[in-house]
């Protein structure tokens, strides 16, 4: 029985990312005739057909695996190899590639496990997948020309209030529940993992500098400041917010953080 | 199909990650490099960077893993778009993907699954191609895959199939020697006669991988050095094509740079040799045919 080419690829769609394998998809497959998988692959003398569809399963599975073991460094290391396979397993069931980069594989991969089985003994997990997607959409977040100390020292002080500005677009803010950040530094610096993170909130700041990126816990005068400019805001508003969070102490904390995110490489001049 | 939009650029290799500082840094003697698109289909960072200051220096090739020609899906614009922007940006030699499909239903498999060989589908693929060469005011090249596949309603061979949507999408063709020789394992047909049969005027590109043996079928792994088989297969490959862009493509398992380089300079030694060989053998039977001709008119 002859097929359309659409309903071929589709039979092969669900065979290769059938859940328990090929051979139980192909117990559930309903759209091949009476000579089954035959009717559509041809045999060989090595290989069955279902054999050969089992080379793209596999494939499948273990290049998205391999890409997000890459990415997700510290969740790995956390879960360990079995469990981070499982969670995978699922996750490409839940969320499978629509994407045409395989860059994008992962980028649910914290909403999955925010309600995975897993979260119970680990309940920070999902915070530290979710810092490690930060860090990739950092690397790769649009360009843009970063203010400098010394375009801001080309403006006249006066000037400085209504002066619009925004964070640059890799920096990304992140609001988590448990205490991530040492745990990611920790894997990077080849260290013990520490035991289980504090609870509560931490803001994290991610930002891209000379090509790498990077993340550290915040202020939340600061975190706020940034949240302010990542609309596109003016630097009075800024110190506005800033002076409202601290007591008594806002120019010398404007100062710091002005300094701190120029040098940084954190801001952009706004239209 | 006019050549000089796929010029002979020499003997290069896979632009990869782990290689980024060495190739800024070292400036290392290369004929060009190829990079994979989508790597490059981002907003910004280190990669785009990386590639400006590559491409100050080098040729490039942008070949990409997920056009997706063969797919019953629609053409993904987004991806489209991207890469002509990239094209726009970087002016790479030309532009290549796979003949092949990479999803369906909108989902991505992330892998390159070979299609049915029939008028039909030659037909499907090369409309498509068609489309996206207007859409990048480009010819591009298509590639041949390794498959652990054949499908039942086939009703042409591999290389008959590829000639075919080359022909009718009036596009170029890279040929994959090590995809040939590991499909060729997989599907039990001869990789000569490939060679032998495919469309000789559309050639403008190789590809040399290593593969791995899983002893009943062989896997495109681009994770080891190119085997000796596939080595005397591109030799007879440049016998049949001639002076054709050669690249050495190393995905998995990647050896230091100077690993791909004395690879290329493999490759760049085996097409000189060749070369030579075959412009001597065809200078002898040109003098023999020259004297039995003289002979003959001698002999009238």
């Amino acid at each position: 029985m002859r097929r359309d080419l659409k309903t071929i690829q589709e039979i092969l769609y669900r065979l290769i990312t059938a859940p328990s394998g090929v051979a139980e998809g192909l117990a559930d497959e309903r759209a091949l005739g009476c000579d089954g998988l035959r009717g559509v692959i041809s045999e060989g003398a090595r290989l069955s057909a279902e054999d050969r569809v089992d080379i793209y399963a596999s494939a499948y599975f273990y290049r998205i695996f391999d890409v997000l073991k890459e990415d997700y460094p510290a969740t790995l290391k956390v879960l360990g190899e079995t469990d981070f396979h499982n969670l995978i397993t699922g996750y490409l069931i839940e969320y499978p590639p629509t994407h045409f980069s395989i860059t994008y594989a992962g980028q649910f991969l914290a909403r999955y496990v925010e309600t995975h089985p897993l979260t119970e003994r680990y309940p920070y997990i999902a915070d530290l997948a979710r810092l490690e997607r930060a860090l990739i959409d950092s690397f790769i977040a649009p360009d843009a020309e970063p203010l400098s100390s010394e375009t801001m020292r080309s403006i006249d002080p006066d000037a400085w209030g209504s002066l619009r500005m925004r964070t640059h677009p890799s920096v990304l803010l992140l609001q988590a529940s448990w205490d991530v950040a040492p745990v990611l530094r920790s894997l990077e610096e080849g260290r013990t993992l520490p035991d289980d993170p504090a609870s509560g909130r931490f803001p994290i700041v991610i930002r891209r500098t000379n090509n790498r990126s990077f993340y550290r816990n915040a202020e939340w005068a600061e975190f706020e400041a940034l949240s302010l400019a990542r609309q596109g805001t003016s630097f009075g508003e800024i110190c506005e917010l800033v002076d409202a969070k601290t007591s008594g102490e806002s120019a010398a904390t404007i100062a710091s953080l002005l300094a701190r995110w120029l040098a940084d490489a954190m801001l952009v001049a706004s239209d | 199909m006019d050549a000089s939009e796929f010029p002979f650029l020499g003997f290069g290799v896979g632009l990869r990650r782990d290689h980024y500082l060495h190739v800024l840094e070292n400036r290392p003697d290369m004929d060009w490099f190829e990079i994979i698109s989508e790597n490059f289909m981002i907003d910004g960072g280190r990669p785009l960077e990386v590639l400006g200051a590559v491409r100050e220096t080098y040729p490039i090739v942008a070949h990409g893993v997920s056009m997706s020609l063969g797919s019953t899906d629609p053409l993904n614009r987004e991806h489209l778009g991207r890469l002509r922007e990239l094209a726009r940006r970087f002016k790479p030699a030309w532009i290549s993907d796979h003949l092949c499909w990479t999803g369906v239903g909108g989902r991505n498999l992330h892998d390159l699954l070979p299609l049915p060989y029939t008028e039909e589908v030659v037909r499907h693929v090369a409309g498509r191609i068609r489309e996206v060469q207007d859409f990048l005011e480009r010819r591009i090249a298509i590639e041949n895959v390794s498959s652990y596949m054949t499908f039942s309603d086939s009703r042409m061979t591999e290389w008959d199939f590829l000639s075919a949507v080359a022909s009718e999408a009036d596009c170029g063709i890279l040929l994959d020697i090590n995809n040939i020789f590991v499909s060729a394992f997989n599907q039990d047909f001869d990789a000569r006669a490939y060679i032998d049969a495919v469309a000789c005027d559309r050639v403008v590109q190789f590809h040399l991988a290593g593969h791995s043996d899983h002893g009943r079928y062989l896997l495109d792994t681009h994770d080891h050095p190119v085997r000796d088989e596939v080595w005397e297969l591109y030799a007879y490959a440049v016998r049949r094509f001639g002076s054709i862009s050669t690249l050495i493509e190393w995905d998995d398992n990647i050896p230091a740079f100077e690993v791909l380089a004395e690879t290329a300079d493999k490759a760049r030694c085996i097409h000189d040799e060749t070369v030579r060989t075959k412009a001597d053998r065809d200078a002898t039977r040109s003098e023999n045919d020259s004297g039995n001709s003289l002979s003959a008119h001698h002999r009238a």
